[in-house]
């Protein structure tokens, strides 16, 4: 008995003591913040924040790796605690949830052949991509709801996965899992710099869309009564819904597969429905804006374009300011449309609209007069977008001089040459495009003096019937480099025949640049180590060629409407939005372009037609009486209703079927 | 030589400790839901098994046996090996961080595993000498990790199977464990 005693206490002792040396030799010094981090942290364990676990991302944190906003499953609260643990500034994140992006169950869909396996779409995807005809469909089997660490989806009626969104933290588990990548996370700030692609459903009236704006949604939320949400989802891509519902060419209603039953939903009409809610109710419904970022970003030119860039970068968050040379915004919008079809006050609310959205404005503002791009950059702008559009010619000649550093039109150099006015030029020029004038103009520079005079062009040699020994062929001009107001640097080209593959990539030093096109593209230019380079917007849907500042297809499509240049606008805020980010600014490959083939159907079964609604016209002896008075009147709640029940809510393949 | 590989193969398969002597069912059932888990638990097993039956086989033979205290075997094997893996954790904390974060949190998890204190007490009682324990111990282990992948591997697919309401989750569990163990029952008699 005293035996056992002794032998058990002195064992425990002997343990108890050896332990506690032991804590001490091997005694690793483990910072307290992380233990109070990760006890902050959900616990998920969901890998949102780009980590293994909660963890190894309360290491990151307190490491200074990871901010302490990079969990996104935590409240702000919980974001703020652990900020003031590890003393860390918080940069909030715009809240972003998954978006399901498939509009028809199984049920509903074209099936290729019933699958009977294991509940799992990760298996169902294996045989022949699922049974869905559509190659981007919901295979409905709930892959990502067993997945979802928060518990925020379920299948819903439809068979579809329904987010349930105060749930939804936007960890991208779901995003993650799903084989066929159709749940995403989405956010207004990813809409905003989304382009439409081949592997996603999109409907063709929303690819038909120079603006991208995402009609079936917004006529679905009209359906719905919700007309506040509906003027949200037109915004984030098109902040002049009030503009477009009267002159907008549509090009939307011809794609409409309502076309091969009756007649096109009324879609701009309907548009035109929502803003005239909108006014009544008179206030400006805004796409929520996303945390404030510290950059600023100014913007040349206040027309559609320019304003489109400023109203969508200032909800990416930016501090936006645009520069505008005459003494009003909306450019070409006050010019050459009648008041009867554009009446005044309705380009005034959607400017008026952009300007409460907190975008701040300058006018009277001649760029190469009052400012400059390196007097901007000087300001501490992050980056000066070129917007000038269809103007260039006119504020060019205008101000005088160069407005663009280094930059001279073709036309204005030969003009200034025969009336013998004096046009510096430097020791180094490149001619950009111009056909035979631009042989001429580098005779013209040589004669000035130009040592290094050097010719590019786009097109073939064989299909261009101008010689001189100094064309470079299939090439382009892809960047420029400069210090305050002078041009120092050019990046041209040489590309291969389809225009998709740059083959060799060369620096030259230039003074002058003289372009052949009328029209200044779009253009960004950013701080560089002492100095500024261009970055060109990626190639939009119209372009006939990837590489270059000066695309063909784009001079003529970007204001050949007010919608074109919404998207246009449009894209030059996303370029900039990813630059700034670090994200490299260019397409991805699989976006829809023209030309570009997508899935369809040719004939529309099971749809009765519904006569489309007509807008009311006002009586002759009004529109006598006032000339000024426009034409219709929208339509009525009631009318409305009625034609946002004739969209047929159209997939790739889908449709609404009776 | 021929003793030992019959005593591996009667620890891995004919004896197995998780489905022939039913023992350490806790972390059985409650981490062999994901492959990942099951398959750390039993490095972790592994790992602590071996040097338990170590330790607790130099405590049984000269301090226990000695003084005739075999009836205190039960308590003086629990403090022994809740000590050590304190002591391995630490130790591997400070040299084998690597390690460490692969075990991790598994080790504190079966400081007194009824498997672990089962196979040392077994070896005791079948009079093991000091190698033929080493042996032993590392064998159950490995049968123990053996028998919890497979039962992973299974509950995995279970998973997305259509398994009716009443049997969802620990039942479906149950009835598996029974079934993979009546498939165990197959390697009796292979050897006498």
């Amino acid at each position: 008995m005293i035996e056992g005693l002794l032998v058990m206490g002195l064992l425990g002792a002997v343990l108890g003591l050896g332990l506690a040396i032991a804590a001490k030799v091997f005694y690793v010094y483990v910072d307290p913040r992380i233990e109070a981090v990760e006890e902050l942290l959900p616990g998920a364990n969901c890998g949102g924040c780009g980590y293994p676990g909660c963890s190894a991302n309360a290491k990151a944190i307190v490491e200074g790796k990871s901010p302490p906003s990079s969990c996104v499953a935590a409240s702000a609260e919980v974001i703020q605690k652990i900020a003031e643990i590890v003393g860390a500034k918080i940069e909030l994140k715009e809240p972003e949830v998954a978006r399901p992006g498939c509009k028809y169950g199984v049920e509903k869909a074209e099936r290729k052949y019933i699958y009977e396996g294991i509940k799992d779409c990760r298996a169902a995807v294996l045989i022949n991509g699922g049974e869905k005809e559509c190659p981007v469909g919901c295979l409905g089997l709930g892959t990502c709801v067993k997945s979802c660490p928060f518990g925020a989806l379920s299948i819903g009626p439809e068979g579809l996965p329904v987010v349930d969104t105060s749930k939804c933290t936007g960890c991208g588990t779901c995003e993650r899992v799903c084989p066929k990548g159709i749940i995403k996370l989405s956010s207004n700030s990813l809409w905003i710099i989304h382009e439409y692609t081949t592997d996603e459903c999109t409907a063709p009236c929303q690819r038909a869309c120079p603006a991208g704006v995402d009609i079936p949604g917004y006529i679905r939320a009209i359906r719905e009564g919700k007309y506040e949400e509906a003027l949200i989802i037109i915004k984030r891509s098109n902040p002049f819904p009030a503009v477009c519902s009267r002159i907008c060419i549509h090009p939307c209603e011809y794609e409409c597969r309502r076309n091969l039953v009756d007649e096109p939903v009324a879609i701009n009409p309907l548009k035109r429905f929502l803003v005239d809610w909108e006014r009544e109710k008179g206030i400006h419904v805004q796409v929520p804006r996303a945390p404030e970022r510290e950059e600023r970003i100014a913007i040349i030119g206040g027309g559609v374009e320019g304003l489109t860039a400023a109203y969508l970068l200032n909800r990416l968050g930016y501090r936006t300011k645009v520069y505008e040379a005459t003494d009003r915004l909306g450019g070409l919008l006050w010019i050459g449309l009648p008041e009867n079809r554009l009446p005044r006050d309705i380009i005034k609310w959607d400017i008026d609209g952009i300007i409460e959205a907190g975008v701040e404005v300058e006018l009277n503002r001649v760029l190469g007069k009052d400012i400059t791009v390196s007097s901007l950059l000087k300001e501490g702008y992050s980056a000066v977008c070129i917007a000038t559009g269809g103007w260039d010619i006119r504020t060019y000649i205008g101000s005088g001089n160069s407005e663009l550093p280094g930059i001279q039109f073709l036309l204005d150099f030969l003009l200034k040459n025969e009336e013998g006015r004096t046009v510096d030029i430097g020791k180094s020029v490149l001619i950009v495009e111009g056909g035979r004038s631009a042989v001429e103009a580098a005779k013209i520079c040589r004669q000035k003096g130009a040592k290094d005079v050097y010719v590019i062009m786009r097109s073939k040699k064989e299909d261009v019937f101008i010689e001189g020994e100094e064309i470079r062929f299939r090439t382009v001009l892809t960047g420029m480099e400069g210090e305050g107001e002078r041009l120092l640097k050019a990046e041209i080209c040489e590309i291969s025949d389809d225009g998709k593959r740059i083959l060799k990539k060369e620096e030259i030093s230039v003074d002058t640049i003289i372009i052949g096109a009328g029209r200044f593209p779009e253009l960004v230019y950013v701080p560089k180590e002492n100095g500024w380079k261009t970055i060109s917007p990626y190639a939009g849907p119209n372009s006939e060629h990837l590489i270059g500042i000066f695309r063909p297809g784009e001079p003529v499509s970007d204001y050949r409407a007010a919608v074109e240049a919404i998207g246009a606008g449009r894209r030059l805020a996303a370029t900039v939005h990813k630059y700034l980010r670090g994200i490299e600014p260019v397409a991805l490959e699989n976006m829809i372009r023209k030309g570009v083939k997508v899935l369809d159907v040719e004939d529309v079964r099971d749809v009765p037609p519904i006569p489309r609604q007509m807008l009311r016209s006002r009586s002759r002896d009004e529109l006598i009486r006032n000339p000024y008075l426009e034409e219709t009147i929208g339509f009525t709640e009631e009318q409305a209703k009625k034609e946002a029940e004739r969209c047929l809510q159209c997939g790739l393949i889908c449709y609404r079927k009776q | 030589m021929g003793d030992y590989i019959v005593l591996v193969i009667s620890c891995i398969f004919i004896n197995n400790i998780l489905l022939m002597q039913y023992l350490g069912n806790c972390p059985f059932l409650g981490v062999s839901k994901r492959m990942e888990t099951a398959v750390g638990m039993a490095m972790a097993v592994v790992f602590v098994l071996v040097m338990a039956g170590a330790v607790t086989w130099v405590v049984y033979h000269y301090i226990l046996k000695p003084y005739e205290l075999e009836y205190l075997r039960t308590l003086s094997f629990i403090l022994v090996i809740a000590s050590l893996v304190q002591f391995v954790e630490m130790f591997l904390k400070k040299n084998i961080p690597a390690l460490y974060e692969g075990l991790g949190i598994y080790l504190p998890l079966i400081t007194t595993n009824c498997a672990v204190l089962g196979v040392c007490i077994i070896n005791i009682k079948e009079g093991y000498n000091f190698l033929q324990t080493l042996v032993s111990s590392f064998s159950y282990a490995v049968g123990f990790g053996l028998a919890l992948v497979l039962f992973a591997a299974i509950r995995e697919r279970i998973l997305l199977a259509r398994v009716p309401k009443p049997l969802q989750d620990t039942s479906i569990g149950l009835v598996t464990a029974g079934m993979l163990s009546l498939s165990f029952f197959a390697f009796k008699g292979m050897i006498h």
